[in-house]
């Protein structure tokens, strides 16, 4: 579904993604696993399409994003870092806006909203002002978004980010249902919640791709060692 | 299609939801307000220093336009800055919208708000144009003034009013302080403005007036718009650098997926 072919992107003269490549066949979810700084929003964006990468090339569900990237956004459903939103309109609002941007038609979006409304317990605060929610409503209707246009993709940017303890069993829960229909790429510093939710890790370290396999198969390889253990001898970190 | 209807949509309405909106429409009405009284009274009083074209006492004065001056920026100056220093232009960028549908659904949003600015003044056009309504018929309809000079002026006006919001996005999309994009379209638009500020130290009929009269908007009003003259080449200066200042910022938005 997700194919990462050899990308590289520069900010001016740091390159901050040398030679990203993986593959995530359908109906996975993938943990995009990496410390701060290592690459992941970035590779993240480029896939979205809100970066354009300075060399090679992704394809989701086979469309190139750099090329054929309208096709390409349609079958993603993306929720960026922090979950921007506009302050001054309503949840229910927002969506509509949301779900014209991505081209739904009104009876379609009748049904796809009461679904995500209902799915990500928005139904209380549909009629709230998004710059009065909380941090964990504001990640709800920013994973609402996501969800809209029912795409088969779903790339997750650090969607437990800042919620508290009981909003991230919550969200752990929703992810681990979407994961049984959608293939889904999220990142996360939260390693229990990989082991959680997630049956494949990509770890990411300085803009390279350090690890990538199967949960059961990394454990193997590292001689079953806790992921943790693995995540900090692998980004070099031991001993700090 | 839908896409651009959805974006023109929330621009539109994002007006009403901002205080901005507001302070702008009520600044604009005082002003125009303010110079049809003076019209009226020039219009009204007896002997030979009455008002010529009354079109012209309200658009053709430079103080019409030092207030004007501030209005595009004010409406242009969120579009872009604000969803780039917010952080939502990431998701309005990777929602499957094209970049040229972008500027135009925000461009479109600013000139519909630009639009119900002038809205209310066109209560002033009866009394204007000393109009009489026998009846609902409106071949019955006439005009104690000739009426042409108010069609032109308001066509001058709205082509003239999408150069400036043009120039206001385009500013808006090369910074993330809404302040500093107000400030700067600001200043490049009063390039269009200044010059009539000069003209009466200068000669009407040297070089250095007809060259900055190509630019002066104050001045096609004036002289042309608001005397019922529609020279194409106001037009077509309002037109390109709209067009132009538009292409400006589609360019900018691909550049900044280049860059970071």
């Amino acid at each position: 579904m997700i194919v990462v072919e050899n990308l590289v992107k520069y900010y001016g003269e740091y390159q901050a993604v040398r030679g990203v490549s993986f593959e995530v066949p359908k109906g996975r979810v993938v943990g995009f696993l990496g410390p701060n700084g290592a690459g992941k929003s970035t590779t993240m964006r480029c896939l979205a399409g809100f970066l354009t990468a300075s060399s090679g090339s992704a394809r989701i569900a086979g469309y190139d994003v750099f090329s054929d990237p309208i096709r390409a956004r349609r079958q993603i459903g993306y929720m960026p870092e922090s979950c921007p939103l506009y302050p001054e309109m309503r949840v229910t609002e927002y969506l509509k806006f949301r779900a014209g941007l991505k081209g739904l038609g009104w009876r379609e979006r009748r049904k796809r909203m009461d679904y995500v409304l209902e799915k990500c317990w928005l139904k209380d605060v549909k009629r709230q002002l998004v710059g009065t929610l909380s941090k964990g409503y504001r990640q709800r209707v920013g994973l609402a978004d996501a969800l809209l246009a029912d795409p088969p993709v779903l790339i997750l940017d650090e969607p437990t980010a800042g919620l508290d303890p009981t909003q991230i069993r919550e969200t752990r829960k929703l992810i681990r249902e979407l994961g049984q229909e959608h293939t889904m790429l999220l990142s996360t510093h939260i390693l229990s919640e990989v082991e959680m939710a997630a049956d494949t890790v990509i770890i990411i370290y300085q803009g390279q791709v350090v690890e990538n396999g199967s949960l059961e198969e990394v454990r193997k390889k590292h001689k079953n060692q806790s992921l943790e253990d693995i995540f900090v001898r692998l980004t070099g970190q031991e001993g700090i | 299609m839908r896409p651009l209807f959805a974006l023109i949509k929330r621009e539109f309405t994002a007006y009403f939801l901002s205080p901005v909106a507001y302070v702008t429409l009520a600044v604009f009405l005082l002003v125009t307000g303010h110079l049809f009284y003076l019209v009226l009274t020039g219009l009204t009083k007896p002997g030979s220093s009455g008002i010529e074209y009354p079109m012209q006492a309200l658009l053709g004065d430079e103080k019409f336009w030092l207030v004007f001056l501030f209005i595009p920026p004010l409406l242009t100056m969120r579009l872009l800055a604000e969803e780039r220093g917010t952080g939502t232009l990431e998701s309005l960028l990777t929602s499957p919208i094209r970049d040229w549908q972008v500027v135009a659904g925000k461009f479109i949003g600013a000139c519909l708000f630009y639009f119900v600015l002038w809205l209310p003044t066109l209560l002033y056009v009866p009394i204007l144009t000393d109009m009489t309504f026998p009846g609902w018929n409106p071949k019955t309809w006439s005009f104690g003034i000739d009426p042409y000079p108010v069609l032109t002026s308001y066509l001058g006006v709205l082509l003239a009013g999408g150069m400036f919001l043009g120039i206001g996005l385009f500013v808006s999309s090369l910074v993330k302080s809404q302040l500093v994009a107000a400030m700067i379209s600001m200043v490049v638009s009063l390039v269009f403005v200044l010059a009539a500020f000069w003209r009466p130290d200068l000669d009407s009929g040297s070089l250095t007036y007809r060259l900055i009269y190509f630019i002066s908007v104050p001045e096609h009003f004036r002289r042309d718009f608001s005397r019922g003259i529609i020279d194409s080449r106001h037009l077509i200066l309002y037109g390109s650098i709209t067009l132009f200042t538009l292409f400006l910022t589609v360019r900018s938005l691909e550049s900044r997926r280049l860059r970071a």
